[in-house]
């Protein structure tokens, strides 16, 4: 009996990291986040991916990222998942992995307030995925409403690395 | 008790106790993360609420909470409810997209259909699932597909028309595939339709109203006083704009000409996830709010058609631009026309509400009438033969259910 109990309570101390998604999930995105997602790649241009798993256009447009990050070392590429219920780690990690962006800085919504997340973001962004924001050297920020062109964002990598040259 | 069984209790309860901590802050962050306040199937607990009446001034309630639809009455409008009846039992994965809800529809001798969609695969592929009571809300048929087809299928609408039938639109992706195997390219999603003689135990077989429709927005259905189906939709105009149409059938059999409601120019490729509203007066003039990002306007935007739909009023700007104005609706009420849309101000979500009182031509100064800390449904509008009612569910203080006041 005692010993039941003690497995039972290995297993209790042992459940919430056994309930999070693992190495390499997607980290949550919550209040602040934003704030430090810039501050930490300030000074590298870097490209800012929402999608969803839920979302027809994103799901032929993240193989095309996963590319542009394979031929772009240089530019930092982050994706975070927005849709608005997320809670679904283990998906939104199983299409990352097929797209080629495991190893990218992934993220996925973590609060289910997410008109607050968005507003930290860009207050007027209503929800609508994919989006791509653009964030150069400088801290410029252009956003692409929609699925980006790769040849835009091609054109893009080549402008900021010639700014350093 | 023995001194020593007590020992090891103590230490059990000193290790449960080491480890509860940890156990309540998995269990917070989790329903942080979630929409829902928490993880039952009761009211308090849902994060999509949907309102109808019943001809006999009975007001009922579809909601999706922990996993599963489930409905409630009330006879004095939303103060006591009736003990819930569970519509699935199963463990469905319920379409939880922003715009889904379950839909409720009540005949004029009170009979309840209902639909709802759920992700049948690991791709999201939707399907749409409709049953329906016959015994005054007490039990419901096991819910069954609206379709023998296999293909996507989300964002269904019901509504009964007035010879008793249900009628039945939502978006589906079964064209898709014979396209793109030749070689075609196929933007979005069809907007088919079905109808039911048997209060919603069987549909007819889908039939096709459009192809190429936004396949990620909500559908606004509504019927004309001649009792046709008339369907506003996001749909994908030449060169991929997501832009508004809308449809009025000649009967419940026959979709008529597709009609433009605003040239907004969004042209995205994209999942907007922000669908329309129509209600129509009345007077037979045909009342439409919607949200863009187009070239041409930007925001929520509400037009009025008095020829059937197939020209529209200049779009008028709702709500205050800086706020974020989103998920808007309207309803011809007893008493008048009620708009009713969402803000954000960086801390809370406000419910903001116009009037008009004659027929859409002048509109009053926008009142918030309620607010929450936290995430929330769609505000919903919802008459009876009084007035018309706000119903909201919101996470952080349950549901609310409101007469909407200054209506004269």
């Amino acid at each position: 009996m005692k010993r039941h109990l003690l497995a039972a309570l290995v297993l209790l101390a042992t459940l919430p990291s056994a309930l999070a998604a693992g190495e390499g999930a997607p980290k949550a995105f919550e209040r602040g986040s934003w704030q430090k997602l810039l501050h930490a790649h300030a000074g590298h241009p870097t490209l800012v991916h929402f999608w969803g798993v839920t979302c027809g256009p994103c799901k032929v447009e993240l193989p095309q990222l996963g590319q542009f990050m394979k031929d772009h070392p240089d530019v930092d590429v982050v994706t975070i998942s927005a849709d608005l219920v997320p809670n679904l780690p283990e998906a939104t990690r199983s299409m990352l992995d097929h797209a080629g962006l495991a190893s990218a800085e992934n993220w996925i919504f973590g609060d289910g307030f997410a008109e607050r997340l968005r507003f930290e973001i860009d207050p007027a962004w209503q929800g609508d995925i994919p989006r791509t924001m653009l964030i150069a050297r400088d801290g410029t920020i252009t956003t692409i409403e929609g699925s980006a062109e790769i040849a835009d964002l091609n054109k893009w990598s080549e402008a900021q690395t010639a700014t350093i040259r | 008790m023995t001194y020593r069984k007590l020992a090891t209790l103590t230490v059990l309860a000193t290790v449960m106790l080491a480890v509860l901590p940890n156990l309540a802050i998995a269990q917070m962050s989790h329903q942080h993360a979630s929409e829902a306040a928490c993880e039952e199937t009761v009211l308090r607990c849902a994060t999509k609420v949907t309102p109808a009446f019943a001809p006999d001034g009975t007001l009922w309630l579809a909601w999706m909470a922990g996993g599963q639809i489930s409905v409630a009455s009330s006879k004095d409008r939303g103060r006591s409810f009736s003990t819930p009846v569970q519509v699935t039992r199963e463990r469905l994965n319920l379409d939880w997209g922003p715009d889904a809800r379950p839909k409720l529809a009540i005949g004029a001798k009170g009979e309840l259909a209902l639909a709802f969609s759920t992700f049948r695969d690991q791709a999201f592929n939707g399907q749409v699932l409709t049953t329906r009571s016959t015994d005054g809300g007490r039990s419901f048929d096991p819910p069954k597909p609206i379709t023998t087809n296999n293909e996507s299928q989300r964002f269904e609408a019901i509504g009964f028309d007035p010879g008793g039938g249900v009628f039945a639109v939502w978006l589906d992706k079964r064209n898709r595939v014979p396209a793109q195997q030749r070689g075609e390219k196929y933007d979005g999603a069809g907007l088919f339709f079905a109808t039911s003689k048997d209060g919603g135990a069987t549909y007819s077989d889908a039939r096709l109203v459009a192809d190429n429709t936004c396949e990620c927005c909500r559908l606004a259905l509504a019927f004309d006083g001649a009792g046709h189906p008339v369907v506003v939709f996001r749909n994908i105009f030449e060169g991929g704009v997501r832009d508004h149409a809308i449809v009025t059938f000649n009967d419940l059999a026959t979709p008529g000409e597709v009609h433009r409601v605003s040239s907004d120019d969004w042209q995205i490729a994209a999942c907007p996830h922000h669908g329309p509203s129509l209600t129509i007066s009345p007077a037979g003039t045909y009342h439409v709010t919607w949200y863009t990002n187009g070239k041409a306007r930007k925001g929520l935007f509400y037009a009025r058609s008095r020829d059937g739909g197939k020209t529209f009023s200049d779009p008028l700007q709702i709500g205050q631009p800086n706020r974020g104005p989103s998920r808007p609706q309207i309803a011809a009420g007893p008493l008048g026309l009620v708009m009713a849309w969402k803000e954000f101000d960086g801390q809370k979500t406000s419910i903001h509400l116009m009037t008009s009182h004659d027929d859409g031509a002048t509109w009053s100064k926008p009142t918030d009438i309620a607010d929450t800390a936290d995430s929330s449904d769609h505000p919903l509008l919802v008459s009876d033969s009084r007035q018309t009612y706000l119903s909201w569910m919101t996470k952080a203080d349950g549901y609310h259910f409101q007469a909407i006041e200054g209506e004269p």
